[in-house]
């Protein structure tokens, strides 16, 4: 077993990006014209607009071996700096020519250079994230750019391209289409979160895709007031071989009393007429104190596979799960949180999951949280017990720490372990009202690694900080 | 085994010392709003004019900071700067940020007649909160128009909005992870959420291409409920199995396959490790480690490594013709025949 041999992350100070500099020039970025008198506003309302920015920034040290290498083999190890930019920016109900509050402009983007030699990681990477205007006009709107496309037959997608939508007595009607974000069209394909094998690994090498042949289209329609709101959406993604996922979505919320809510969705796989995912819950307050929930879900996830998959009409089995969450605030300063669900796999026995956690929390000035959890999760095959014991205290108007310890029990021995423990701090330091660092460390002991040890020190920079709420 | 059950059982005791011995620290006490308002000698000759809320308290402020008072004002009867300096620093946390009202016109409502105390209960009662609970203010207002358009402005202030947590209405409780990919869904686009939630939130968690994980840019956060803390490397096929469409909501299965061909347990690598058990692929279809048994059940696990695309090496057995059977399960159908391109790899 190959084993990670050690790990140290640093940071610098933060790089902000000229879109953020050019914000920066600005006197405050949370910008109010000065608040006119009473008689002042009956004559004409101030602006009321935001502008938020945001930069992170990341630099890391650290040594790492592939765990296993190529057929079993010990894997030399490698030393790795990588520096990581994170940018958001934001601007929200800035006033256009045609009506008010409405122009909204949203930024995301995160860049990694890599300088030291690796077998697996590009010199330079990064992806835009989300860069995109939302403009209204009356009761209808549009949205231009890189964004996504969250819940319902969609579930989650990432494109570049256009969505429209309008409302008109609580009914609301939205379409939205354009080229798809993932694979990501500066990487190469197949490449995700975990790494990029070298093509020279591969058997069958993918083709490069076209970008023309990936795009996605849809929309939804729906109805929403304050106690009841639902949704049929549809969605339609493309490859370069045809279908990657045609759904029908269906989501429906319902708020028949003040503390009860109910809700279902489901989504069906148009290609083979069943349906992917289907649930039912609901969500109760008998008392302020108490809070309950229950839920049933029948999943086939064969089904939520690219349609371009063989595997995906290989086997449509599926499996219910049924349970539920109960939160009980026992005392101000002392709650319980449970949840527990059981699965019914066809084709195998069941499964369960489950946590059982006591929460304390105390101090308004200096607040302290002390949370220990026991988990239990039994799934086909293996499964563990955990304990999870988190403690966080603010321990000045500017210092605040957090400590963590888990302990993993596994059923059955995986890589020859039967269990394995993470020990992990934190330390955060507010020096200014727009700066903050933080410094982490945690040492694991797994079946992956006999000892990974890491530190990191984080900055985050907030360029509107004059504009954030004082937090005493 | 036991030495890390005691280091465990430790840490828990250790923590546990921290919290009694904290347990005495809870701050400056809570503003006695009760012994300024009705406790003084107050109104008769040779005592100063009785309180009311707004003798301290300068309601007209839009400011909720500008609404306490001075140390000025306090400082009118008592004299230890110190003392009134660190009193003034207690002024409780508002969850909600500040909150755009008009006091004035809410005193003048016939419901209130001139008294905070309907609304600021915990000034009277220190069980109660000092601040009303966003459930007081719908009590009187429906705000079923703003509602209805998915606005939290003007009464919340939309840089405020951003850093707040909803504690009773559309409160973020244990189960809402569970269901806030459907809860988006019912409304409107762009408009409830996104009055609080940028694309950048959603990507932070959803965006699988990021080198650095949520849970590794904000290791502060223990209480956020993030999926992969701990040691999830380990346990990530056992996480797999038991919730398989849960990870779905994020990854592909290239993204397992891409990580498994870096290590050789790939199908998509040249002269890949072999994980399976004996007995995996030959005749006894009985057998609880035959893969088709197993695929039946977790077809997912198995695209962690062989999904190719059309190209996988199923098709080599299982195309028409071959001696691997018809690999569709009961029921099965689709709406493309078996000319479409990616069906031809096996109907050719």
């Amino acid at each position: 077993m190959a084993r990670i041999s050690g790990c140290l992350r640093a940071i610098a100070p933060p790089a902000p990006a000229l879109l953020l500099l050019l914000l920066a020039t600005r006197p405050s970025l949370a910008d109010e014209p000065p608040k006119a008198s009473p008689k002042d506003q009956k004559a004409e309302a101030p602006d009321r607009f935001s502008v938020s920015a945001r930069s992170e920034t990341y630099v890391q040290l650290y040594q790492r071996a592939l765990v296993p290498g190529q057929n079993g083999q010990v894997v030399p190890t490698e030393t790795a700096v990588p520096v990581h930019e994170y940018l958001f920016a934001n601007a929200r109900d800035v006033d256009a020519p045609w009506q008010k509050d409405s122009i909204g402009i949203e930024f995301a983007a995160w860049g990694r250079a890599w300088p030291t030699q690796s077998s697996l990681e590009r010199p330079f990477d990064g992806d835009l994230q989300t860069a995109n205007v939302r403009l209204e006009a009356g009761p209808a709107w549009a949205r231009l750019g890189r964004q996504q496309v969250a819940g319902g037959a969609a579930r989650y997608a990432r494109f570049d391209g256009v969505m429209v939508g309008a409302r008109h007595r609580g009914f609301f009607l939205e379409g939205y289409g354009g080229y798809t974000v993932l694979p990501r069209w500066n990487g190469r394909p197949g490449y995700h979160h975990l790494g990029d094998a070298e093509d020279t690994l591969l058997v069958y090498l993918p083709p490069q895709p076209q970008r023309g042949d990936y795009w996605l289209a849809g929309g939804r329609v729906g109805y929403q007031t304050s106690h009841v709101s639902g949704s049929i959406s549809f969605h339609d993604e493309q490859v370069t071989t045809g279908v990657d996922r045609r759904n029908l979505g269906l989501d429906v919320g319902v708020q028949p009393f003040e503390m009860t809510s109910l809700g279902a969705s489901a989504l069906l796989e148009l290609d083979s007429g069943r349906f992917a995912n289907a649930r039912l819950w609901a969500d109760l307050s008998p008392h302020r104190l108490i809070d309950l929930g229950a839920e049933v879900m029948h999943s086939e996830p064969a089904l939520l596979l690219s349609r371009q998959s063989v595997l995906s009409v290989f086997s449509t089995d599926g499996y219910e799960e049924l349970g539920g969450t109960l939160t009980a605030k026992v005392l101000s300063w002392l709650r319980f949180d449970t949840n527990g669900y059981i699965e019914a796999y066809r084709g195998t026995g069941p499964g369960a999951r489950g946590e059982a956690a006591a929460r304390v929390a105390m101090g308004e000035v200096y607040p302290m949280t002390l949370r220990v959890a026991y988990t239990r999760v039994i799934a086909p095959q293996n499964g563990y017990q955990a304990v999870r014991a988190s403690f966080s205290r603010k321990l000045s108007p500017r210092l605040s720490s957090t400590l963590e310890v888990y302990g993993y029990f596994y059923d059955m021995q995986i890589a020859g372990y039967k269990s394995s423990s993470v020990f992990a701090g934190t330390a955060s330091y507010q020096a200014a009202d727009a700066l903050e660092f933080l410094w982490s460390a945690s040492v694991a002991q797994s079946p992956y690694a006999a000892v990974d040890a890491q530190t990191m020190l984080r900055a985050t920079y907030h360029f509107d900080a004059p504009s954030r709420p004082r937090q005493r | 085994m036991q030495a890390r059950l005691s280091a465990l059982l430790l840490w828990i005791a250790v923590t546990l010392a921290a919290m009694a011995a904290c347990r005495s620290e809870s701050g400056p006490p809570r503003f006695p709003h009760q012994t300024h308002l009705a406790g003084l000698a107050c109104g008769v000759p040779g005592k100063p004019a009785c309180l009311t809320c707004v003798s301290c308290h300068d309601l007209a402020q839009h400011d909720s900071g500008q609404r306490l008072p001075k140390a000025a004002v306090c400082e009118n009867c008592h004299r230890d700067a110190h003392q009134v300096k660190a009193v003034l620093a207690s002024t409780p946390v508002r969850p909600s940020g500040e909150i755009t009202i008009d006091h004035d016109k809410h005193l003048a409502m016939p419901e209130l007649r001139g008294q905070c105390v309907p609304c600021h209960a915990g000034v009277v009662d220190s069980k109660r909160p000092s601040l009303p609970p966003m459930s007081k203010c719908f009590g009187c207002h429906e705000h079923s128009e703003q509602w209805a358009k998915g606005e939290c402005t003007p009464c919340h202030d939309a840089a405020a909005l951003r850093r707040t947590m909803p504690v009773t209405f559309l409160k973020h409780d244990t189960a809402f992870l569970r269901h806030h990919g459907s809860v988006m869904a019912e409304r409107q686009q762009a408009q409830l959420c996104q009055n609080c939630h940028t694309q950048s939130q959603c990507q932070s968690c959803h965006d699988v291409t990021q080198d650095l994980t949520v849970e590794a840019r904000r290791p502060e956060r223990i209480e956020s409920g993030q999926v992969h803390r701990g040691d999830f490397m380990v346990r990530h096929a056992i996480e797999a199995r038991s919730e398989p469409a849960r990870c779905l909501s994020c990854h592909t299965v290239q993204g397992c396959d891409s990580c498994h061909s870096a290590r050789g347990v790939s199908a998509n690598v040249a002269n890949p490790s072999n994980p399976h058990p004996p007995g995996w692929v030959g005749g006894n279809t009985a057998s609880a480690d035959f893969h088709g048994t197993v695929a039946r059940r977790d077809i997912v696990s198995c695209a962690g490594c062989h999904e190719a695309g059309p190209a996988t090496n199923c098709i080599r057995c299982h195309k028409v013709g071959a001696y691997g059977g018809n690999p569709h399960p009961r029921g099965w159908k689709s709406s493309r025949g078996v000319d479409a391109e990616m069906c031809r790899y096996c109907h050719e």
